[in-house]
């Protein structure tokens, strides 16, 4: 083998080492990004997270009463608050109507109801 | 570190899921026990890959609740105590920060029962959807 061929054999062998370092460099540096993004989402992830526990839990007594009693409460308000049955006292079809609202918004938290029959009684003045 | 907290936090996770059923099923008996007409038995199960969410545990991602009625619950009866569930955005709240990403409810009898996606009850933004 002479001289030449030998230089020749080196360089061609250097420009493909040349090309495997700069591919190793692009998936070093894509791998890289991806986590930093994976790292930013879980950080955004955490955040929503910590949010949501500091908000606190429910309690499941509660749930029980929305599931079984919620529904009988508001079938029974709705027609005892119903804005048509206060024709003629426009004060009181008012108040029957924003009750109304908040019945229906809220037909399912026993809670609420209650206390908006409270206010039902107390403002309507009608016997539930 | 970062290894360590996962593993951490998986743990954790996976107590406060089994915390919350407990006292769900708690409060259920108690329920029962006071006159209410079906006993309701909330449990871990594999729930449905295609209501996948950022938030979701990579295995048993259903919350299933059961009703031991002894009998085969209607379609509307098991709306209503799945819309009382979804209609707490407290609880499905809670319920998505804790892995899972199907409600399911069913009887004890028959085959049939309904299943939801938590997360578009969740209100959560938009930052969640479309992972």
């Amino acid at each position: 083998m002479n001289t030449e061929a030998l230089t020749e054999t080196i360089v061609n062998s250097t420009n493909a080492w040349e090309y495997i370092a700069i591919i190793e460099l692009v998936i070093i540096l894509i791998l890289l990004a991806f986590v930093f993004h994976l790292k930013n989402k879980n950080n955004i992830k955490n955040k929503i997270k910590d949010t949501i526990k500091q908000q606190g839990g429910v309690d499941a007594n509660d749930v029980m009463k929305d599931i079984w009693l919620s529904k009988g409460s508001y079938d029974e308000l709705k027609k005892k608050c119903h804005p048509d049955r206060f024709v003629g006292d426009e004060n009181k079809q008012q108040i029957a109507n924003e009750i109304f609202q908040e019945i229906t918004k809220n037909k399912n938290n026993y809670q609420k109801l209650q206390e908006l029959k409270q206010r039902a009684i107390n403002e309507l003045n009608i016997n539930i | 570190m970062n290894v360590w907290n996962k593993i951490l936090g998986w743990f954790s996770d996976r107590s406060e899921r089994l915390k919350l059923v407990k006292s769900f099923n708690m409060a259920a008996n108690m329920s029962f026990i006071s006159g209410d007409p079906t006993i309701l038995r909330a449990c871990i199960s594999k729930g449905n890959r295609n209501y996948k969410h950022q938030f979701s545990s990579l295995f048993n991602t259903g919350f299933r609740i059961e009703a031991l009625s002894g009998r085969s619950l209607q379609r509307d009866e098991i709306i209503d105590i799945g819309s009382v569930i979804l209609n707490n955005t407290t609880l499905v709240r809670q319920l998505v920060t804790l892995g899972f990403d199907t409600l399911q409810v069913h009887s004890n009898v028959g085959s049939y029962g309904c299943q939801w996606k938590l997360i578009d009850y969740a209100e959560i933004g938009q930052t969640l959807i479309g992972d």
